[in-house]
């Protein structure tokens, strides 16, 4: 029963580190950067949604302009800046670490903007459906209907990402773009709009994970600092380049926390995730689903 | 050859501008003109504040310098101190040691003394620093916001005057509330694996109070699953009271998990995460809360036949732009109208050392909204020493068991906890401070 | 093409000059951020050798720093060593957990490297409050001891500090510098730019990797035990997140293939506190407003640099001709 317990505690946490693992992957499969500004974009798209939710008290209305919001900034994201960082720098020391910079000035940006804008006081979001735990007989389990919720919309998620990816034109060209560029538009693709609607997917995602995550706790300038961070080891442990992976490596990161948690000791959990990471990382240094084959960058 | 001497001046001349763009904004007034006390002119006291504004340290704690400002321009518009007005120079630290002590370094000679700086581990790093000097420097730090027992040590920390009562104060003074109201009961207890926390258990130990089941939390990690675990485990515990000793994201996310699992237990909340209004930010459900008992120094936030709180609601509506009046505002004000008492009892020849003289003459018979006597003396920098147990209602309001405050007394040492008789000093008239 | 090491060695003695004077001169205050700056310049040339050259990114040197600190203290504490020995055991501990991360990094590539390095510094520092021996959230003192009787009573805490700082940043400078310039530095810089032709060349990439690991981090071990040193204290709190991403941002300020550049991305980075302080005041705003200003400031700052200045500002250019070329 414990073990159970812990088992969906850490699939409910384990469902929301993978959507930010998706939106993160997308972006890495699309334009190989790591998005760190993932969690600013998101933080901001949940703000959007709040002021909806104040206005309206309706949360599926604040979903869906959430999202579009998170479309928007990540679009924007791209075209203002990582188009012309790309256009700028080609090659040289700080082409692998430019994005990486970028974003990170970029989520700086937005978290000072939206502290700004609203304070740093928390703000209060009303899940759309219970969050009690669902009763059978006498016990109560540590998963709720918002907790279903939140894992259907990461597997749907990852199964539309799926989808899109390798059945589709759209997919083809997110890889092709990221892959090879250059013969990409030689093909006849319009690699920058093509990488912009990429981000603008991932935007999406995160605003999806935001307003996900948000009623559990509570909303403030920093309340999705920790997501980023965790979000992005899951993303690591699934491996970069697939987005299943990212799914998976959301699922073991929420479980082996909770295990470690549960069993070791409550106190040790950022140790906890660093652990989780290394145990995977020895035993596959590209991740649980990542390819060996040797992309550089 | 050119090349070579081009780099050398290049180099001289980066230096120089290096040292032209630190110098030009390095020039305070007080440079040039050595006053004969810091932070004091004939018309303004300069105080200084350092906390976190921004990070996740900073909701809740944020509004702060706000309200304190407030009831300070509140008191400014009344003729001030002595005719002097008071300015709070306020800097965000993010909760990050470091920060916190440049911070107290850059405003070390602007400033007349240190006021509300948060945080144990911020106010341990600006008291140890040879670089801010704040004992060989004689610097006040004046009614710090923090209930870590060690800063009333007045060796260690002899400019330093704490206000709170000690966490190992609050929690003799819950062990003993339990031990009056639940004795044989299954207790748990949540704490943080910090200072904060163990300052509590050497609490606990020291009223004889043993819980079932202890579980830490390491400060940072409180969240939704990690709630759901500790639950768990208070449920396996069989837990029937269980004291809640963190901070208020770690209490929501206590008492949310006990919703979401339907855990039903007597709940006493610390005062560090017992407001209210964030835990309701926080989504924790009135019915959790109701009925969960807290314990606090100050009268409830809600309380408007109180006449200190009637008074601190008014200058906060009046001048604080209307932010929400909750235990963080109430908090801040109070410490600010003891700031102005201590600033008025120091007399018009102003100087650290006499204000520091006067609140430790002085300070036990300053008025504030506390049911607490005030312990300042020559021999004592113990402010607060005391609580009073009340029950949340489902407004959120925490009202005082058996309708009437009755107060619990104790030492951060062996001292036995007391039920002593509140003798609050009445408000000055308008909450306009006029002793000398 | 490259500088003597002679004529180097003489620009940082008329650095040493200036600073010297400056450290006279200017306020307690601005000695004491001059203080942080070295501080800064020493980590910043950490990344700078480790990213900027040998081309490995790391988000998380700021645990490499808190290592550095900690053992600095506790062999201050149990064995107590003098302020210098401290501080080479700060170097040497940093180094040896280099040693193991430097493995790890050679079988990690980019962004999973950064995503490991991402989870030490948010895990590290957090296990001081495991081990009481560690201090916990109190922390450790660390008292490097007053100034030495010579230089006379009136020398200030601060200046003192302010001095070993920058002592330290000048010498960690040369022998990073003369690194960079050995062949070495002509490894990394060929590993990083045609990874295939040096392999060819007969260069060992996965060793060169290490090494660069290894040095990085013991240099970020002195920035930290240095930290430490300033501030009396050691405690997890003092290595948060953020530093590590200051560190970043400043070598990329600096221009993240350039030595000298380090100390205009040190000096940003201690002046933009104070930088947003003084326009917030101007500008009178809310205190939401000049709250969030020095951060918004940086991040702009740090925006505008990589898009328009990606290979540092051009104070870096002025100071180092021939290794522009990458």
């Amino acid at each position: 029963m414990r073990l159970l317990s812990t088992l969906l505690i850490g699939i409910s946490s384990g469902s929301i580190y993978a959507l930010m693992a998706l939106a993160l992957v997308l972006v890495w499969r699309s334009t190989r950067v790591v998005n760190f500004a993932q969690a600013g974009q998101a933080i901001a798209s949940t703000y959007i949604g709040y002021v909806v939710i104040t206005h309206t008290n309706n949360y599926w209305l604040a979903l869906p302009v959430a999202i579009m919001a998170g479309a928007l900034i990540g679009a924007l994201s791209d075209i203002l800046l990582i188009r012309p960082l790309n256009k700028r720098i080609t090659s040289g020391p700080v082409k692998e670490i430019a994005p990486v910079i970028a974003t990170l000035g970029l989520l700086g940006l937005i978290r000072s903007l939206v502290g700004v804008i609203w304070g740093g006081d928390l703000k209060r979001y009303n899940a759309p459906v219970s969050i009690n735990g669902f009763t059978f007989g006498h016990t109560t389990i540590p998963f709720s209907r918002f907790n279903l919720l939140i894992v259907f919309t990461a597997v749907a998620v990852m199964a539309i990402f799926a989808f899109v990816f390798q059945r589709t034109g759209l997919g083809l060209a997110l890889r092709a773009s990221a892959f090879q560029p250059e013969i990409a538009r030689l093909a006849g693709v319009r690699v920058d709009l093509v990488r912009t609607v990429g981000w603008a997917i991932a935007g999406a995602t995160g605003a999806i994970a935001g307003v996900l995550i948000t009623p559990s706790t509570s909303l403030s300038p920093n309340s999705l600092d920790l997501l980023l961070v965790l979000g992005f080891v899951s993303a690591v442990i699934g491996g970069l380049e697939s987005l299943i992976g990212a799914a998976i490596g959301g699922a073991i990161l929420g479980i082996g926390l909770a295990l470690i948690l549960e069993y070791v000791s409550t106190s040790l959990a950022f140790p906890a995730a660093f652990i989780v990471l290394m145990l995977v990382l020895i035993i596959k240094p590209s991740g649980i689903l990542g390819s060996k084959a040797g992309r550089d960058a | 050859m050119f090349a070579k001497r081009s780099s050398k001046f290049a180099v001289l001349a980066t230096a120089s501008v290096a040292v032209a763009a630190l110098t030009l904004g390095a020039l305070p007034a007080q440079a040039f003109n050595p006053r004969s006390e810091a932070g004091v002119t004939a018309t303004t006291i300069k105080l200084g504040i350092t906390t976190p504004l921004t990070g996740s340290a900073a909701p809740g704690y944020s509004k702060v310098p706000a309200a304190m400002q407030a009831y300070f321009n509140y008191v400014n518009d009344n003729g001030g101190v002595y005719g002097r007005k008071i300015q709070l120079t306020v800097k965000d630290d993010g909760y990050i040691p470091t920060t916190a002590v440049a911070n107290a370094k850059s405003m070390s000679n602007g400033v007349l003394a240190y006021v509300a700086n948060l945080g144990t581990a911020n106010n341990n790093a600006i008291a140890k620093s040879p670089v801010v000097g704040l004992a060989a420097n004689r610097i006040p730090s004046i009614f710090i916001n923090t209930g870590y027992s060690g800063f009333a040590d007045r060796t260690k920390f002899p400019t330093m005057y704490p206000i709170f009562p000690s966490y190992i104060m609050e929690a003799k003074i819950m062990g003993q509330y339990i031990k009056e109201n639940f004795a044989g009961k299954k207790l748990g207890l949540i704490y943080q694996d910090d200072d904060f926390g163990s300052d509590a258990l050497a609490g606990f130990k020291t009223a004889g109070v043993k819980f079932d089941v202890a579980i830490p939390y390491a400060s940072g990690s409180q969240s939704a699953a990690a709630g759901a675990g500790w639950v768990g485990k208070l449920k396996a515990a069989g837990a029937e009271v269980v004291v809640m000793f963190g901070v208020t994201s770690a209490t929501g996310a206590a008492l949310g998990a006990s919703a979401v699992l339907g855990y039903k237990a007597q709940w006493i909340l610390g005062s560090v995460g017992g407001d209210a209004t964030t835990l309701k930010a926080l989504g924790v459900p009135a019915a959790v809360l109701t009925g969960s008992i807290g314990a606090s120094f100050l009268p409830g936030t809600t309380d408007t036949k109180d006449e200190y709180i009637k008074q601190f609601q008014d200058v906060n509506a009046k001048y604080n732009a209307g932010a929400s009046f909750d235990n963080n505002v109430l908090v801040a004000m109070n410490s600010a109208m003891l700031t102005v008492e201590a600033l008025r009892a120091a007399g018009k020849n102003l100087t650290r050392d006499s204000l520091m003289a006067a609140i430790e003459k002085k300070g036990a018979t300053f008025a504030s909204a506390a049911f607490s006597p005030i312990l300042y003396s020559p021999t004592s920098h113990v402010g607060y020493s005391g609580y009073w147990f009340g029950k949340y209602d489902p407004s959120g309001a925490m009202l005082p068991d058996g309708g009437t405050y009755s107060l619990y007394t104790t030492d951060s040492g062996a001292g036995a906890v007391v039920k002593a008789t509140i003798k609050r000093p009445a408000m000055p008239a308008k909450g306009l401070p006029n002793n000398s | 093409m490259l500088k003597s090491k002679p004529i180097r060695f003489l620009l940082l003695i008329l650095v040493a000059g200036v600073l010297f004077l400056l450290g006279n001169v200017l306020p307690d205050y601005r000695v004491y951020e001059g203080a942080t700056a070295s501080i800064y310049v020493i980590a910043i040339a950490s990344i700078i050798l480790l990213t900027g050259y040998s081309g490995q990114i790391s988000l998380g040197h700021g645990a490499l720093m808190a290592i550095g600190g900690y053992a600095a203290v506790l062999s201050r504490k149990y064995w107590h060593t003098s302020g210098v020995i401290s501080l080479i055991i700060a170097v040497l501990a940093a180094a040896l957990f280099g040693v193991i991360l430097g493995y790890a990094a050679a079988r990690l590539r980019g962004p999973y490297l950064a995503g490991t390095t991402l989870a030490l510094a948010v895990g590290l520092p957090s296990l001081a409050n495991q081990f009481h021996f560690l201090g916990g959230e109190q922390g450790l003192n660390f008292d490097i001891g007053a100034p030495p009787k010579f230089l006379g009573s009136n020398f200030s805490t601060t200046k003192w500090y302010f001095w070993i700082c920058s002592i330290a940043a000048l010498i960690i400078f040369w022998l990073v510098q003369n690194l960079l310039h050995s062949r070495y530095g002509r490894q990394w810089k060929a590993m990083r730019s045609a990874p295939v032709s040096a392999a060819l060349a007969g260069i060992n990439i996965a060793r060169s990797k290490v090494l660069a690991f290894i040095i990085s981090s013991g240099v970020a071990g002195l920035a930290g035990a240095l930290l430490v040193m300033t501030l009396n204290l050691v405690t997890p709190s003092e290595f948060p997140l953020s530093l590590s991403f200051a560190i970043v941002t400043g070598a990329v300020l600096a221009g993240i293939a350039r030595l000298p550049g380090a100390v205009v991305g040190a000096l940003i980075i201690v002046a933009i506190p104070d930088l947003a302080d003084q326009i917030a005041t101007k500008i009178g705003g809310a205190e939401r407003i000049s709250a969030n200003l020095p951060g918004f400031i940086t991040s702009l700052l740090l925006i505008l640099t990589i898009l328009f200045a990606p290979n540092g500002a051009k104070i870096g250019k002025l100071v180092s001709h021939g290794s522009t070329r990458t």
